[in-house]
């Protein structure tokens, strides 16, 4: 007796042994971490995922929840189409991405690692993904390896796969999925401004101000709305005439005397439009913290112009009574709309990452994409010339109408993001010219906000 | 000598022993919370204040770069003023309002109860309530400016009077003062039913003016719980930040929105350079609270009360 047992268990050993290494991963599989590995080395098939995602059961989605009809197409739409692949999807409405990057990287450092976090799948771009990639937070790369992945443009040497491949200029290394595309498209209220009234350029713009001062106001950076309308100034007052394209480099590649160079005489036009926005007449210009505050003073008539990303932002606007009833949309500023692609992301330490990718896929998916263009006015994050003709036509009869201009007029005046190296020094820069009125030569004061960046 | 106190001592160490550890036990919840949670928490945000911040890739322990940043500018002492003129403001316009209340409350007449209900009706609903009240009404897309351009008394409603946004703060002190005169009425109110009628009777009695009997005997009577009801408001509304949020001027913000838009930030670098801020106003709110208290001890002593 007292010999077999050892026996025995070297026996059991031996034979677990071979079985794991023989069939891969199947016996070892719920350790944390090795789905993780398996899948990223290609060792995994999709019906294994969809396995493992039916035995993980649920998915934690964080998404910032400040739209009704969004959240009514996760609740109606997207959790029963989840739940016949056997997966609850379960969303968490949060007001701010940050906080949901907060918690992930939060838990990280308290030492829950893989598949011992909260959060599955977060909606991210920009910044927020940057701080994500810096951190080393991310899943892995997935973004290529789903059935749904065909719906994308991933060949680098086709340039319109750059919305795919780089997000605010980093890398996105399919650490991210494109979920939607948007637009930054300004809207107009037609009761208070004539056709002939609406300007194009931010020239025109400052003269429109001039004859109706108070009548403008912007998000006030670093929301990423109000760095948006700043990126536009800058992009149009290129002392090259380059516009966006330097705008394309990072920090480092650029150096910060030829970003102080770029931008001053934007800076400038920031400056001197100033007295002329919303309450700058008594000496305090008053720029909203939100889009909801926008909306409510655009909606009021405090403003004639309401810019945000939003390809149907003005549709929705009126759908949901946020917008005034003879809101339009207009080209503006003349190419220099910026577009970029908003995606969804995998924490590193997702408890159901299976479960993530599953819902990933189905959110990629021609017909997901479909229904939330029509019920929740959100544009495809997926490329139309991957697309079947018929696939295409779907996608065509779902999208909500324009008012006052022409999808092809929104795609003749299309802008890329700026790196996102370079949006923390824009940002900071905003906030010490035209906020802390820094009376310094712009050079020293990119020099200064960089350098406080960086440490 | 000695031997015996000690068999004294010794007989009567068990009982004492035992009731400090039935105290101990009785504390320890409350003790585990506040050393444990706030404790650590203020241990973390000191540390991360002076750089220390390995989990976002960030150790400098011990720098005070962040501090001097932050004391170095102009705009760190604006924030300052603007947060301590809120705090006071609010502080003593509640007085000033709650102290006659709460005298008049303590009388009975008719329909006192309900009229006391009433004024307690604030202190069920929360400040953001109270905010979006503010905005309902007083904003220059609220109730009031469309009523006065419906009328014809401006041209469209965002020439109505700037209540809200302005760094002179009406918005925010009207929110406080509105949730927090029912608190402090409340406290007074209390602080007065103890007290009785008695002192006042007698004052009447010898002669004394209503005047005389506000100042000389009512007031001194009610200290207490003025100088507990204020500190608790004003350490409160220092530290508070949404109301100056939504319903401030914008820049320069109060000390907690600069710590917030710090916290908000999506660079990680900066949420040093927000603990900084917490770290210098609790400094700052302490060192007040204790200038109040310690004024208020001596004053008593000067009263000969303690």
């Amino acid at each position: 007796m007292q010999r077999t047992k050892p026996l025995i268990r070297q026996m059991l050993l031996a034979s677990t042994l071979a079985v794991v290494s023989w069939s891969g991963v199947a016996q070892a599989m719920n350790a944390p971490g090795v789905f993780r590995s398996e899948f990223l080395k290609g060792n995994l098939g999709w019906e294994d995922v969809t396995a493992r995602a039916r035995e993980e059961g649920s998915v934690n989605f964080y998404y910032w929840g400040g739209s009704d009809i969004i959240n009514l197409w996760v609740d109606q739409v997207a959790t029963p189409a989840l739940a016949a692949e056997g997966v609850r999807l379960n969303p968490v409405r949060i007001t701010a991405t940050k906080d949901t990057v907060d918690v992930v990287i939060a838990e990280l450092a308290a030492g829950r690692g893989e598949e011992q976090g909260s959060v599955d799948l977060v909606w991210v771009n920009g910044e927020n993904f940057y701080s994500l990639k810096q951190q080393n937070a991310l899943w892995g790369a997935f973004a290529n390896r789903l059935p749904n992945s065909v719906n994308f443009e991933w060949d680098e040497n086709d340039p319109r796969s750059l919305l795919n491949l780089r997000d605010f200029g980093v890398k996105t290394g399919f650490q991210e999925m494109p979920w939607s595309g948007e637009q930054y498209v300004c809207s107009v209220n037609r009761a208070h401004v004539s056709a002939e009234n609406t300007p194009a350029t931010f020239a025109q713009l400052k003269t429109y101000l001039e004859a109706n001062p108070g009548k403008f106001t912007y998000v006030k950076p670093p929301h990423y709305l109000g760095n948006t309308f700043v990126q536009s100034v800058l992009y149009a007052h290129n002392p090259d005439g380059t516009g966006a394209e330097p705008y394309q480099k990072s920090f480092e590649e650029l150096g910060s005397v030829e970003l102080a160079r770029l931008m001053e005489p934007g800076i400038e036009y920031l400056k001197s439009i100033e007295p002329l926005l919303l309450g700058g007449a008594s000496g305090k210009p008053r720029y909203p913290e939100n889009s909801g505050e926008l909306d409510n003073l655009f909606l009021n008539s405090e403003v004639h112009f309401n810019c945000k990303f939003g390809v149907f932002g003005n549709h929705n606007g009126l759908i949901t009574g946020a917008y005034p009833e003879q809101a339009e949309e207009m080209i503006f500023p003349a190419g220099n709309m910026i577009k970029n692609k908003n995606y969804l992301a995998v924490p590193l330490n997702s408890p159901h990452p299976a479960a993530a990718l599953v819902a990933i896929n189905y959110f990629s998916s021609v017909e997901a994409q479909a229904t939330k263009l029509k019920t929740a006015g959100m544009p495809v994050g997926l490329d139309l010339w991957r697309l079947s003709e018929e696939e295409a036509a779907e996608i065509a009869t779902s999208a909500p109408p324009h008012y006052g201009v022409t999808q092809q007029q929104l795609d003749d005046n299309i802008a890329p993001d700026t790196n996102a190296s370079l949006v923390d020094v824009i940002e900071a820069t905003w906030l010490a010219v035209i906020e802390r009125k820094e009376d310094k030569p712009l050079a020293d004061i990119v020099a200064q906000v960089s350098g406080e960046l960086n440490n | 000598m000695p031997k015996a106190l000690s068999a004294h001592s010794n007989i009567s160490a068990s009982p004492a022993f035992m009731q400090n550890l039935r105290d101990i036990a009785e504390i320890t919840p409350l003790l585990v919370v506040l050393l444990g949670l706030f404790g650590g928490a203020v241990v973390l945000g000191i540390l991360q204040s002076f750089g220390y911040a390995p989990w976002f890739g960030i150790n400098e322990f011990p720098t005070t770069q962040y501090f001097e940043r932050l004391w170095f500018s102009s705009d760190f002492w604006v924030s300052l003023g603007l947060t301590l003129y809120y705090g006071f403001a609010a502080t003593l316009i509640g007085l000033v309002i709650s102290v006659p209340l709460s005298i008049a409350l303590s009388k009975k007449f008719k329909s006192s109860r309900l009229f006391g209900a009433l004024t307690r009706l604030p202190l069920m609903v929360p400040y953001t309530v109270g905010i979006a009240l503010a905005l309902v009404m007083l904003g220059n897309g609220g109730l009031f400016s469309r009523i006065s351009a419906g009328l014809g008394l401006i041209d469209d409603p965002s020439q109505f009077v700037r209540v809200l946004k302005s760094h002179w703060g009406y918005g925010i002190i009207a929110v406080y003062v509105w949730k927090q005169v029912p608190f402090m009425t409340l406290t007074l109110s209390a602080v007065l039913a103890r007290k009785g009628e008695d002192t006042v009777e007698a004052a009447m009695v010898l002669g004394a003016s209503s005047r005389q009997i506000f100042w000389r005997v009512t007031l001194p009577q009610i200290m207490p719980g003025i100088v507990s009801a204020s500190l608790i408001c004003f350490a409160f509304n220092i530290g508070a930040f949404e109301a100056p949020l939504i319903l401030g001027g914008g820049y320069p913000d109060t000390l907690p929105v600069l710590a917030w838009r710090y916290f908000q930030d999506a660079n990680y670098a900066f949420q040093l350079q927000g603990m900084a801020v917490v770290v210098s106003l609790a400094l700052v709110s302490g060192v007040f609270l204790g200038a109040y208290l310690l004024g208020y001890r001596r004053w008593e002593r000067a009263r000969g009360r303690v």
